[in-house]
C-alpha cells in the first residue's frame, strides 16, 4: 500500500480557527484522538553484518550472493500505535473539552497541581482505569518517501497490521525490533471525501526513571505532558491511501484530489510536501 | 483446546503422498466405523529463517555455529479468527543505544507491584495478549525456544509482507507449504484431519501427508470452558470451582501425557510407517494453563473475567495444535 502526504505547520493561534474551518469544510465535527506510539528499532546481531564473504571466488552459488545481498538490505524502525482515551490518563477529569480549551498543558491549573502533590505521597504514579493489558495496538510501518518523483506530494510505502494486546514487545523482541522510546500524539481528525485530515502534535512523556526500556504500563496525567514544539503549534497532515501503489493513474488520481484540497485550503494554511530525509525511517 | 498430536509422513519429491494408504489403513483398522467426510480444512505455512544463518558457517568471520532461528506463519481454516506467529526468541537481549544503563526495578517504588501483577494475574487477563515463552523444552529441539503470538487474520499477510519488505538482513522467507484439499472423519472419540501437504515456494513439489488426531473423549481440560461460561454468566457452580481450584498446571501436564497415550495408541492401530510425530512438543499445554491461570487469577483478584473482545473472541485458541503443526513442518530445505 502507498499513501500520499502533505503537510501544513500550524502556529498555536491559527489552531482553534482552523478547527472551525475544517468543520467547516469537511462538515464534521473534529474527532479527538489520542495515540500511544512506541518506536522499535530493527537490530540484528552486531558484527554478522560485517560477515561479507571474501572476494567472492565461488561463483557458481548465486543463493550466497542474494543471501549478501539480503544482508545489506535496509532496515526500518517501525512503529506500534495504540489508541488510548481521554479517561486513560491518570486524572481521568480532564475531558475531550478541556484538553481542547487549554491548548498549553505545560501550565496545569493551580488545583490540579495540589491534588497531584497529594497523590506523590501515596504512590509516584497516579492511578487510573488505564488496562495495559488490553491495550490495543497496530504495527505502522512507514518507508522512506520515495525519491525523484516529479509530483509535488510526498508518497511512500506503508504497512498498517493489528497486533495482540498488552504487551507488545517480547512478541517485537523475537521478530528483531527493539524497543527505542515512546511518545503520544494528541489531534483531531477529519475526513474529507478520501483524504484523512489529522490536526496533531507531539506530546512528550515525563521522565520517570526505569520507564525508558519498556512502555509505560500507567498513562502519566495530561498535564504532565509537554509538546515537543516548545511553542504548542500543531502540523496539518493530510493523507490519502492508495491500494496499488504500482497504478500510475490511480496515484495521479490521488495527488489531484490532495492538490485540490490543497486549493481550497490556500487561504488558511499552505499545504506542501515535506522534505524526504525528514521522514527517513531507516536505520543508519 | 482439545488434546491433539500431529503426524507427518514424507514423500520423495515426484512420488505420491501417504494419504491414500492412510485412509485405506483407517478404513480398514476401524471395521466397526463409517468414514464418513464431515467436511474439508486447508492449512497454509510460511518459513522464514534467519538470514544471516544461511551463510556457509566456513565463511563467516566468526567460526562458532549459531542456532538457526525460524519465523512461522501457520493459519489453519479450523482457526479462522486469527493466524499464528512462532518466532524463535532472540538469542541476545536487543541492543539499546541510548539506554545502556539496565533499568533497576528498585528505582521505582510503584513499578515492582505493577509489573507483580502483569505477569501474575495479569498474564491471561490480557486478551489478545498471545505471547508465551515456552519453558521447559530442552528435550528433544536444538534449536532455542520459541514465542508464539497470535494475531489477527486481517494482519497475518501484511505483516508476512512487511518482513520479507523491511527485514531482509535478518528475515528471509524459505518455503511456503499448503494443506488445500484436506478432509476429517470422526472416528470413535477421534477427530482426524488428513491432508497432502505441497510446496508452493520456492518450488511446487510433494512434501508428504499430514494427520491430524484430535481427542474428543472426555477429558479434564474440557471443564474450563464450562468454568469460563459459568464465571461470565454468574452462575458459578461451586462443585466446579473445588475440582478447578485443585487443577494445577501438573494436571494439564499429565493429562495431555495421558491424552499422548491414546493418540499414540490409535496411530499404532492405523499403523502407518516412517511418520514424524508432534504431541508433547515444547510449550503445548500453555494454551490450557493460560486459560487456567485466567480463570483463577479472575478468582483470587475478585475482578471478572476479561470478556472475549469483538474481533478475536479468544485468541489463544489452537496455540497448541498450532505448535504441533509448526513442529513436523519446520523442514531444513
Amino acid at each position: 500500500m502507498h499513501e500520499l502526504l502533505l503537510f501544513a505547520s500550524v502556529p498555536t493561534h491559527q489552531h482553534a480557527e482552523l478547527l472551525q474551518q475544517l468543520a467547516g469544510l469537511t462538515a464534521m465535527q473534529p474527532r479527538h484522538c489520542f495515540e500511544r506510539r512506541l518506536i522499535f528499532k530493527a537490530y540484528r546481531k552486531p558484527g554478522v553484518a560485517n560477515a561479507r564473504v571474501g572476494a567472492s571466488q565461488d561463483l557458481q552459488s548465486g543463493d550466497l550472493q542474494r543471501v549478501n545481498k539480503m544482508l545489506n538490505g535496509g532496515m526500518f524502525y517501525t512503529q506500534v500505535v495504540g489508541p488510548v482515551q481521554s479517561t486513560d490518563f491518570a486524572d481521568a477529569g480532564v475531558t475531550d473539552a478541556a484538553a481542547n480549551a487549554n491548548p498549553n498543558p505545560v501550565n496545569p491549573d493551580p488545583d490540579t497541581d495540589t491534588k497531584m502533590d497529594g497523590m506523590d505521597s501515596e504512590s509516584s504514579i497516579p492511578r487510573s482505569a488505564y488496562d495495559f493489558d488490553q491495550q490495543s495496538w497496530q504495527l505502522e510501518f512507514r518507508d522512506i518517501p520515495e525519491a525523484g518523483t516529479r509530483s509535488a506530494v510526498t508518497s511512500r510505502v506503508m504497512a498498517t497490521a493489528a497486533l495482540p494486546r498488552g504487551d507488545i514487545v517480547p512478541s517485537m523482541n523475537a521478530w528483531g525490533y527493539s524497543f527505542v522510546t515512546e511518545y503520544l500524539v494528541e489531534g483531531d481528525m477529519f475526513i474529507h471525501n478520501d483524504i484523512v485530515l489529522n490536526l496533531h502534535r507531539v506530546l512528550h512523556y515525563p521522565t520517570t526513571p526505569g520507564e525508558e526500556n519498556q512502555p509505560r504500563h500507567q498513562m502519566p496525567t495530561l498535564q504532565q505532558m509537554a509538546p515537543l514544539e516548545k511553542s504548542g503549534s500543531y502540523v496539518l497532515q493530510a493523507s490519502m491511501m492508495v491500494q496499488d501503489g504500482s497504478n500510475q493513474e490511480t496515484m495521479k488520481t490521488a495527488s489531484q484530489h490532495l492538490f485540490g484540497l490543497r486549493e481550497q485550503l490556500k487561504s488558511a494554511v499552505r499545504l506542501e510536501m515535506a522534505d524526504r530525509l525528514s521522514l527517513d525511517t531507516r536505520v543508519k | 483446546m482439545p488434546v491433539t498430536g500431529v503426524y507427518f509422513i514424507p514423500a520423495h519429491p515426484n512420488a505420491s503422498t501417504a494419504l491414500g494408504n492412510i485412509t485405506e489403513r483407517l478404513r480398514s483398522s476401524f471395521p466397526d466405523e463409517d468414514l464418513i467426510q464431515l467436511g474439508r480444512w486447508t492449512l497454509e505455512q510460511k518459513l522464514m529463517r534467519d538470514t544471516p544463518g544461511l551463510l556457509p558457517t566456513s565463511s563467516g568471520p566468526n567460526q562458532r555455529p549459531s542456532k538457526p532461528r525460524y519465523m512461522q506463519f501457520l493459519s489453519l481454516s479450523h482457526y479462522h479468527n486469527h493466524g499464528f506467529i512462532y518466532t524463535s526468541e532472540p538469542t541476545e537481549k536487543p541492543f539499546h543505544p541510548h539506554n545502556a544503563a539496565s533499568p533497576s526495578p528498585a528505582a521505582t517504588p510503584a513499578t515492582p507491584g505493577l509489573q507483580g501483577a502483569g505477569a501474575g494475574a495479569g498474564v491471561g487477563a490480557g486478551a489478545g495478549a498471545a505471547t508465551t515463552g515456552s519453558v521447559n523444552d530442552s528435550t528433544t529441539s536444538n534449536i532455542s525456544p520459541m514465542l508464539m503470538t497470535t494475531v489477527p487474520h486481517s494482519s497475518y499477510s501484511t505483516l508476512f509482507q512487511h518482513f520479507t519488505y523491511a527485514c531482509q538482513p535478518f528475515w528471509c522467507h524459505r518455503l511456503t507449504v499448503v494443506v488445500q484439499n484436506g478432509v476429517f472423519y470422526d472416528i470413535g472419540d477421534f477427530r482426524v484431519r488428513l491432508g497432502d501437504v505441497r510446496q508452493t515456494y520456492p518450488t511446487n513439489r510433494v512434501r508428504g501427508a499430514v494427520v491430524e488426531i484430535e481427542w474428543r473423549g472426555p477429558s479434564v481440560i474440557d471443564s474450563l470452558d464450562g468454568a469460563v461460561t459459568s464465571d461470565v454468566n454468574g452462575e458459578t457452580d461451586s462443585g466446579v470451582d473445588v475440582s478447578l481450584s485443585a487443577l494445577e498446571e501438573s494436571d494439564v501436564d499429565a493429562e495431555f501425557a495421558a491424552t499422548a497415550l491414546l493418540i499414540r495408541e490409535f496411530w499404532v492401530r492405523v499403523g502407518v510407517e516412517g511418520a514424524r510425530e508432534a504431541i508433547l512438543v515444547p510449550g503445548v499445554g500453555s494454551e490450557v494453563k493460560e486459560r487456567l491461570v485466567k480463570i483463577k487469577g479472575a478468582k483470587n483478584t475478585g475482578g471478572g473475567l476479561s470478556g472475549p473482545t469483538e474481533d478475536d473472541p479468544n485468541p489463544q485458541a489452537g496455540t497448541d495444535v498450532a505448535r504441533q503443526y509448526m513442529e513436523v513442518l519446520r523442514f531444513n530445505r
